[in-house]
Parts: C-alpha cells; sequence; structure tokens
C-alpha cells in the first residue's frame, strides 16, 4: 500500500495545470530536438537546462525529463526516415526501420515505433517502482571485468548478424575500434594518434562519425543507385501499400519483442556506461535468433524494429536508476540530470526518497505520464513526418545534407568535426556500397574505449591472469549467455526447421 | 573495387600499427598495461582481417559491385557537399547554407528555379532562426556578414 500511496503523491504533485503544461512542452521541444541529426538527449538537455532556471524544482525536472524521454523518440524518427541514428542506442532501428520506409511502410513502422517505446517506457517505469533498490544492488556488483564483456558481448553480437560477410563485418569493428583510440590515454596521460593536433586530443566523436556514415553516406549511396530518377523519385522505392496504420499481423508480430525488449532493455539499462547501446542490440540480436523468419531481418521484419524500440526505452528508463538510488549517472544524459538536482539542492541517493518523497516519485509518475503524452503527439505528428519520405529526392537530399551539417557543427561549434563528419560521408558510401557495415564501425567507436578501459582495469585487479573473467561468477554468467545467443541459436532454428 | 578498398584500409592500418609499436609502450611505467596494449592488437588485427579479406576475394575472383550510371552525379553531389564545409567558415553558415541549396538545387532540380531560389531562401532562415535564437547553438559567422546581423 505505501508503493500506491507513495505513486498517488506522485501523481497529485505533476496532475496540476502548470506541471502538466510543462510536461507537454518538454515532450514537443524534446521530440523536435531529438529529429535534428546530432542533437541527441544529452545535448537537448544541456542545451535546455537554462530554460528551467527560475522555475519550481518538481515542475523543472518533469520538464526535463519529457525532453529526455521526447529525444529519444525522435532520435528512432531519423534512424527510420533517414537512415541516420540520432544517438548510439538508435543505430539498430536502422536496420529494419529505413528499409520499411523504403517499401512505403513508413507510417506503420513510426507508429509501432512509438507503440513500442510506449510499452518499452512504462515497463521500465514500473520496474523502477517496484525494483529499484534491487536492481541497484545487482549495478553495484558489476566491475570491470562484466563492463569489459559487456561491451564485448555487443559487439560480437553485431558481427554475428552482419550476414554473409562476417570478414568485413570484423573489418569495420576494427576500424572503430581504432578510431575509438585516438586522443589521451585516460590511464596514462599520453596522447595517442594525435599528431601533434590540438583538436585531436578530445577523440573523434560519435555524432559527427554517426551522421557522416548513416546520413551522408546514405545520400550519396542514394544517388549512386539512382534514386532520385526512379519511378517514384523519392525514399519511398515501391509502395507496398499506402496505409498509415500498422496491420494485425505487425502487433502479431511485435508483441512477444517488445515485452522481451522491455525487460531486456530495462536490466541493461540499469547498467552505467552504454546500457541503451547494447540494450538496443541484444534485443535485436536475441529477436533475430527467436524469430521462425530470420532471413527478413535486416529487410524491414516489425519485430526488428519494435524489440530494440522497447529495449532503449526501457534503458532509458533503467538509467534512472543508478541516478535515483545511488546518485550516479548512468550515461551523459542523466548526467545532465543530476547536475540539474544539485542546481536546485536536492541529491539523488538512497536518501532522496526519504527526504524529498513529492520530488522522487513527482519525476517517477511524470514518466508514466510523460509516455502517455509521447504516445499520442508522436501519432498525431507521424502524418507529418511520412510525408518527408514521399517528398522527391533531389530536393529533400540537399536539405539532409543541409541539417546534417549544419547539426554537426553547432555541436561543439568544430570545423574539425564537420570534416570528420564528411571524410565519415565518404567512407560510408563505400562501406555501403562494397559490403562493410558502417553500423560494426560506429559502435565499436563507442563500446571500444568502454571495452579498453575496462580490460585494463580488470587486468590490473587480477595482475595480469584473465582468469578473472571466469572467476567471477556475474562474468561467467555473460559469457555463458553469449555464447548461447551465438550458438546455441542456430541449432534450436534448425529443430524448429526439421519439425 | 572491395580489393582496392582493402588494399587501402591494408596500407592505413599498417601505418597504424607501425605508429601503435613506434611511439606507444605496450606496459607503463609502473609495470601496468600501457596505451600501446590495446592499439597494438587492434592493428595487428586489422592487418590480419584485411590479408584475409584480400586472400578470399582472389580465390572468389570477378567482384560484382553495382556500377552506375550516377557517379558522375554522386561526385557533384559530394563535391558541393565539401565546398559547402569549405566555405563555412568565409560565407558564414547562413550564407553558405544559400549558396549551397542554390547551387545544388540548380544541378538536380533544373526546372524549377523559383522553386529552388524559394527553398533556397526559406529553409536556411528557418534554420538559422531555429539554431541560433531557439537552441541557442552557434553557426559559423563567416567574415561576409557584420556581426550585428548575425
Amino acid at each position: 500500500m505505501d508503493l500506491f500511496d507513495n505513486l498517488w503523491l506522485g501523481m497529485s504533485v505533476v496532475l496540476t495545470p502548470t506541471n502538466m503544461l510543462l510536461l507537454m512542452a518538454g515532450a514537443m521541444i524534446g521530440m523536435i530536438v531529438g529529429i535534428v541529426p546530432g542533437f541527441g538527449p544529452s545535448a537537448g538537455l544541456a542545451i535546455l537546462l537554462p530554460m528551467t532556471f527560475g522555475m519550481d524544482p518538481v515542475g523543472a525536472v518533469v520538464m526535463l525529463a519529457a525532453i529526455y524521454y521526447a529525444a529519444m523518440y525522435g532520435g528512432t524518427i531519423t534512424s527510420i526516415l533517414l537512415n541516420t541514428p540520432g544517438e548510439s542506442a538508435t543505430v539498430a532501428s536502422t536496420f529494419d526501420g529505413y528499409p520499411l520506409a523504403q517499401q512505403g511502410r513508413a507510417g506503420p513502422a513510426l507508429v509501432m515505433q512509438a507503440v513500442a517505446s510506449f510499452v518499452g517506457g512504462t515497463i521500465g517505469v514500473i520496474l523502477i517502482t517496484l525494483l529499484a533498490p534491487l536492481f541497484s544492488q545487482v549495478a553495484r556488483s558489476f566491475g570491470p571485468p562484466e563492463y569489459f564483456l559487456f561491451a564485448m558481448m555487443g559487439l560480437l553480437l553485431l558481427v554475428a548478424m552482419v550476414g554473409e560477410h562476417r570478414t568485413l563485418g570484423v573489418i569495420s569493428a576494427l576500424i572503430g575500434f581504432a578510431l575509438g583510440t585516438v586522443g589521451v590515454d585516460l590511464e596514462t596521460g599520453q596522447q595517442r594518434f594525435t599528431f601533434g593536433s590540438a583538436e585531436l586530443i578530445g577523440g573523434i566523436d560519435f555524432i559527427p562519425i554517426a551522421i557522416g556514415l548513416f546520413g551522408l553516406g546514405e545520400v550519396f549511396y542514394s544517388f549512386y543507385t539512382g534514386i532520385h530518377v526512379s519511378k517514384s523519385g523519392s525514399i519511398v522505392q515501391y509502395q507496398k501499400e499506402r496505409r498509415f496504420w500498422p496491420e494485425a499481423r505487425d502487433f502479431v508480430e511485435s508483441r512477444v519483442a517488445m515485452i522481451r525488449g522491455s525487460l531486456l532493455g530495462f536490466v541493461i539499462g540499469v547498467l552505467p556506461g552504454a546500457g541503451a547501446t547494447i540494450a538496443s542490440l541484444m534485443s535485436y540480436s536475441v529477436e533475430k535468433s527467436a524469430s521462425k523468419h530470420p532471413e527478413k531481418f535486416g529487410k524491414g521484419a516489425m519485430a526488428g524494429l519494435v524489440g530494440p524500440e522497447a529495449a532503449n526505452n526501457a534503458a532509458s528508463a533503467g538509467a534512472m536508476v543508478p541516478l535515483l538510488t545511488l546518485g550516479i549517472p548512468g550515461s551523459a544524459s542523466t548526467a545532465v540530470l543530476l547536475a540539474a538536482f544539485l542546481l536546485w539542492g536536492l541529491r539523488p541517493g538512497p536518501l532522496l526518497m526519504t527526504q524529498n518523497p513529492e520530488f522522487a516519485w513527482g519525476l517517477i509518475a511524470s514518466m508514466y505520464l510523460g509516455n502517455v503524452a509521447l504516445l499520442a503527439l508522436n501519432i498525431f505528428a507521424i502524418p507529418l513526418f511520412v510525408l518527408m519520405v514521399r517528398l522527391p529526392y533531389r530536393l529533400l537530399a540537399p536539405a539532409v545534407i543541409l541539417v546534417c551539417t549544419i547539426g554537426t557543427y553547432s555541436v561543439h561549434a568544430s570545423m574539425i568535426e564537420t570534416w570528420f563528419m564528411l571524410a565519415a560521408g565518404v567512407v560510408g558510401f563505400f562501406m555501403k556500397l562494397l559490403g562493410f557495415s558502417p553500423a560494426a564501425t560506429l559502435l565499436a567507436l563507442v563500446l571500444g574505449p568502454l571495452a579498453e578501459e575496462a580490460l585494463r582495469q580488470s587486468l590490473t585487479i587480477s595482475r595480469g591472469s584473465f582468469a578473472i573473467f571466469i572467476e567471477r561468477p556475474t562474468s561467467l554468467w555473460i559469457i555463458v549467455i553469449t555464447v548461447a545467443i551465438l550458438l546455441l541459436a542456430p541449432i534450436l532454428r534448425r529443430f524448429q526447421a526439421a519439425g | 573495387m572491395r580489393k582496392v578498398f582493402t588494399l587501402l584500409i591494408l596500407c592505413l592500418a599498417a601505418f597504424y600499427t607501425w605508429a601503435a609499436f613506434a611511439d606507444l609502450s605496450f606496459l607503463s611505467s609502473t609495470g601496468r598495461l600501457g596505451p600501446g596494449f590495446f592499439p597494438r592488437i587492434i592493428g595487428v588485427g586489422l592487418i590480419l582481417a584485411s590479408l584475409f579479406e584480400l586472400t578470399l576475394e582472389s580465390s572468389r575472383g570477378r567482384e560484382h559491385v553495382l556500377a552506375s550510371e550516377h557517379a558522375r552525379t554522386t561526385l557533384i553531389v559530394a563535391g558541393l557537399t565539401g565546398l559547402f564545409v569549405l566555405s563555412l567558415d568565409f560565407l558564414g553558415g547562413y550564407l553558405a547554407m544559400i549558396a549551397f541549396l542554390l547551387a545544388s538545387l540548380t544541378f538536380l532540380n533544373r526546372s524549377r528555379p523559383v522553386q529552388n531560389v524559394l527553398i533556397a531562401i526559406v529553409l536556411p532562415t528557418v534554420i538559422f532562426v531555429m539554431f541560433e535564437h531557439w537552441l541557442n547553438a552557434a553557426l559559423p559567422r563567416g567574415m561576409i556578414l557584420p556581426e550585428w546581423l548575425v
């Protein structure tokens, strides 16, 4: 009963006209910010944080939480419509989302994405409410060996799914790892591969590479394949159906994927670090392994879109667990939220829920309501977004190049990053043309530094012994699960086919 | 074409590995794994994977890469994008956007000059207002327009 009393307290705090207005405003702003290439939840939060100065703390955090969630929704829209992921967690949405748009099913894809995000976010919030203290204990048991294995698991699963050209997938991942080593070595402070350039000391950021590889690379590739002079002249290459709403089979195909993705996403999202990225990749891998038709993945399988979508939204909720219970931000976005909490004199941690219950439960209640608001907003806005894929490509492409370039520049006001974006665009074009995997490169760029730091810390702890990865029960479990997904799934599929 | 691309990766991997061995130590001064540990593994792995792929390519025989009559268009679009990035510092964000859109739409959408001019003015204006005033995100200033105007 305590739980319901607390939730009721939270609801009563949020359900005021002012706070509801702030929630809706935050949702709309967050979605628009998320749609702009280069602006993900963390950049959006950092830029919009000053808007909340002078507001009541509860109202301000309701608005910021709405921006945080909504930016994730918005980032997926560009993944589906333009093959340009807004964040590393939305890369997996491009695998089947963009092919669906090309097949004239952008509307159903966006609706299913909104529903999956709603389901993932809602399940995530329910799990926070019920299990936050338990999950924070699990998170505390994770150390460097587990983080290393998790990062490697995410990459291995991706490379395994690349398809026939596994070697090209491995090469792509290694390129990403190599790019991730540029900058300053965290342990020794030594510069690596900077060649005396001050601009490279900070390393190579994810955003220009993502926008270049996926956004520009896709534009160049589309021109190369003649989309601009094709019969339709737009991204939609053939119109299977003109329906805006998904069909019954889409819901049937997706219902288990949504639940599975949500649970997986929340559990992984609790772990500080690249939780949402690994969660969405793992979900994609699990769905492909469990599917009776894995050959459809990568070509517009609805389960391949909704699983990762549910996972990354549930992971966004999961990332709140270490923040609220331990005061440790689980991601760049929650780090900005932590800064906001401290500004208002609030200290997230074990005592937050007892000392400021209206704040903590108000935040949780706003997540429930935020999910509902975003679902409604998305569904009303989707017809507008779908128009984008029907625009003549000769008009759309220059606009996409423009927004990608300006978006990349404006994140850090850096010309060097803009040049990186252009170079990545050229490389992305050739990668796509020749069968390499831009996704593996990008994800290795994100996970590589995490994996390296964790590996070095692990070997320092174990004094150089790799046995640490087997001696710790949690590490062993991660290895077993990875092997199970990689090896057992094809065997199970053969049994299914024979049966 | 894939062979050439893989060969290029091999050359870059060789350079990367050489730099990792030459400049970065395997162990740090305190005996822990140093800054060269990961790069050496990546470099060697990349060289081996590229060599393996080249061997596979040779045994596969003639490769079928999608040939295209639109290569020229692709090259021009990429070139215009490069000029756009180059002009940002000089023209500034707003003027560079207008110039890029005018040039690219004139090339791609030749038959509708009025539409091209309208898009080339309206879209940069919307983006300028959105980024500069609403999102507070800096656009390149450039050297042409006076400070007070941007």
